[in-house]
């Protein structure tokens, strides 16, 4: 006879059995956890040595003028480690679907009584660490390599810029990742997504640059709030709002309503697929 | 509570992309599923005969609650599929896809473990579990390694075995012997046996009749989506029993073969390709007095005869009976 959890506990029991068994795999892949640290300090290192090429001593100075902080370092160190965070989440949630259902395992997951929802949650919480771990470490030493100091402005207001901006982002990866069932290219639309959010969200400029247009886009994006709240908390750029509630308040709107929106997106893709050839197909 | 499967009327279609040039396509909807009815009782070991896109893995497919079916009402486990799917989940353990499905990256350990915790398996009884199936399938000794470095045989052996994980009443298997040597398929079948004889009912697909024959209680044979015949073994051949079977092996032309079915003691005459010629399978009433009939009918239209011998009634002759190939053939390419 098989004893099975109480409904209170199962839940909690499979995202930690999800995010644990990413980690055991990834933990297969060493090389990989050194790629994680080293690509966000050389991306960001690139637009800084340019800053530097060009614009020489006073590089500091006139960055200030548009950005409101002469650490342009840091401020390229905290896009690129945010960028990491994005990327990771896109790939992590959007790639990690096709990946199962290539591999076969997602027929597999959707053969046992757990919903779908809790095993994503899992494979968010394994990303979130990853990309969050790994971010912050970067930046750290991203921060040492280039000789700025890591440790200023607000640093706790920062972090929860970061914490309540994650739950937004995976659900607009969720919602995303409904879009990768269905079509072919995963890859090519992963990549534009990615890149299209990133650029969005100002990762080594001011988003004030923008166009009107691409502005009130750079807008509807949730980590254009989390990289612009940290950024403010942490080197003083400004808030959108003036105040960091202010702009807290607004990811706490993202936050409310995207997963719900996230859900209801995948939930629709995912009957009409089982009302199709199923899930597996691809 | 012992497995059981009712399907009343069930019919499915779904809508396939036909590519037509270079950025155009066509959608046009396949018929998997024709209001196929039948029952598995509890405690039998049903088997499930069809060629390749017969739609049998549609049929197991909505049984397991991955296909929504398009009409028709399906239990398993006297749960509705479409009304209550993770009581019919909970209940059912499948081994679907053979060796895909699994981790690779993880331990044959941690792959059990892991669906042990899709369901719902607090974590003591996720261990206790997966030694449990990894000792009953003798897979100790690498059960620590990761599942990439296993042959194709040890890989479906724990397919096989995560769908144990939940000690289903119901297990339904697709092909389970597939890439198995003759003696670990042997083994796996006893193992099936022993798990039916502790009151599992089982599901199961083949392509190889004589495991079909020999395994399961009831059968039924499937083809382009309709259910064509359904009964024990012995039912299924007794069915062909007042007729003889006689096999031709040779060269046989569209005009022998065509002069064959024109005889009226012969019931049917099939023919299906075998090792580069024909075979050729004839249903008569009576083969001793229809032998010589048959023999100048296929040599005076210009058929090579290399063997004929009249035989038993098989499983597999009432396959081709009733299918009008053998289960090596593709449906999907007619």
């Amino acid at each position: 006879m098989t004893i099975f959890s109480p409904a209170w506990r199962k839940y909690p029991s499979i995202v930690l059995a999800s995010a644990r068994m990413r980690l055991i795999n990834i933990s297969r892949y060493p090389g990989q956890l050194v790629v994680d640290i080293v690509i966000p300090i050389v991306f960001a290192a690139m637009p800084i040595l340019l800053g530097r090429a060009t614009a020489g001593p006073s590089a500091g100075e006139v960055f200030k003028q548009n950005t409101g902080t002469d650490n342009y370092v840091a401020y390229m160190l905290i896009g690129s480690s945010a960028f990491t965070i994005v990327s990771y989440a896109f790939w992590h949630i959007a790639n990690w679907l096709r990946w199962e259902q290539e591999t076969g395992t997602l027929e597999a997951l959707y053969l046992t009584p757990t919903h779908r929802i809790w095993v994503a949650a899992g494979t968010a919480v394994y990303s979130c660490l990853r990309g969050v771990l790994s971010s912050v470490v970067a930046y750290l030493l991203g921060s040492a390599i280039l000789g700025v100091n890591p440790f200023q402005g607000d640093i706790l207001i920062a972090f929860l810029f970061i914490l309540v901006g994650l739950v937004p982002l995976y659900s607009m990866t969720l919602l995303f990742g409904a879009v990768i069932l269905k079509v072919k290219e995963a890859n090519s639309l992963i990549n534009v997504m990615q890149w299209g959010v990133s650029f969005l969200m100002g990762v080594f400029f001011p988003i004030a640059f923008f166009p009107p247009v691409f502005r009130a886009a750079a807008l509807l994006f949730p980590p254009t709030w989390m990289t612009n709240g940290v950024r403010a908390s942490l080197l003083g750029v400004g808030y959108f709002f003036g105040e960091w509630y202010f702009d807290f308040a607004v990811l706490w709107v993202f936050l409310l309503v995207a997963p719900f929106f996230g859900y209801w997106l995948f939930s629709r893709v995912e009957l009409n697929l089982r009302r199709n050839e199923g899930v597996g197909q691809f | 509570m012992r497995g059981s499967v009712r399907i009343e009327n069930l019919a499915k279609q779904y809508l396939v992309r036909q590519r037509q040039g270079i950025f155009r396509s066509k959608k046009s909807s396949v018929e998997a599923l024709k209001a196929v009815s039948l029952q598995v009782e509890p405690g039998e070991i049903f088997g499930l005969l069809g060629p390749n896109g017969a739609g049998k893995t549609t049929l197991i497919k909505i049984l397991t609650t991955l296909l929504l079916p398009s009409s028709g009402d399906v239990w398993v486990n006297d749960y509705h599929v479409q009304r209550q799917e993770n009581q019919v989940r909970a209940t059912v353990g499948c081994m679907l896809m053979g060796e895909r499905g699994l981790y690779w990256k993880l331990t044959a350990r941690e792959n059990l473990e892991y669906f042990g915790a899709l369901y719902h398996l607090p974590p003591p009884e996720r261990r206790r579990r997966a030694q449990q199936i990894l000792t009953l399938l003798e897979l100790d000794d690498i059960a620590d390694r990761t599942v990439e470095t296993y042959s194709s045989g040890q890989k479906m052996k724990l397919a096989f075995g995560k769908a144990l994980v939940n000690d289903a009443p119901l297990l339904v298997l697709d092909e389970p012997t597939n890439t198995l040597d003759v003696p670990s398929a042997s083994e796996l079948r006893a193992i099936v046996r022993d798990l039916n004889a502790a009151g599992k009912t089982v599901i199961y697909t083949t392509h190889i009749m004589s495991e079909a024959e020999t395994l399961c209680d009831r059968v039924a044979i499937i083809d382009h989506g309709e259910l064509l015949a359904l009964g024990t073994v012995a039912e299924l051949k007794a069915s062909l029993q007042r007729e003889q079977v006689t096999r031709v092996e040779g060269v046989v032309p569209n005009q022998a073969l065509t002069a064959v079915q024109g005889l009226p003691a012969v019931r049917t005459a099939t023919r299906t390709a075998q090792d580069g010629g024909d075979l050729l399978t004839i249903v008569t009433a009576n083969q001793r007095d229809y032998l010589p009939e048959i023999i100048n009918a296929l040599t005076g239209s210009g058929a090579v005869i290399r063997k004929i011998s009249p035989e038993e009634v098989t499983l597999e002759d009432v396959f081709i009976t009733k299918t009008g190939r053998t289960l090596a053939e593709d449906t999907r390419l007619r």
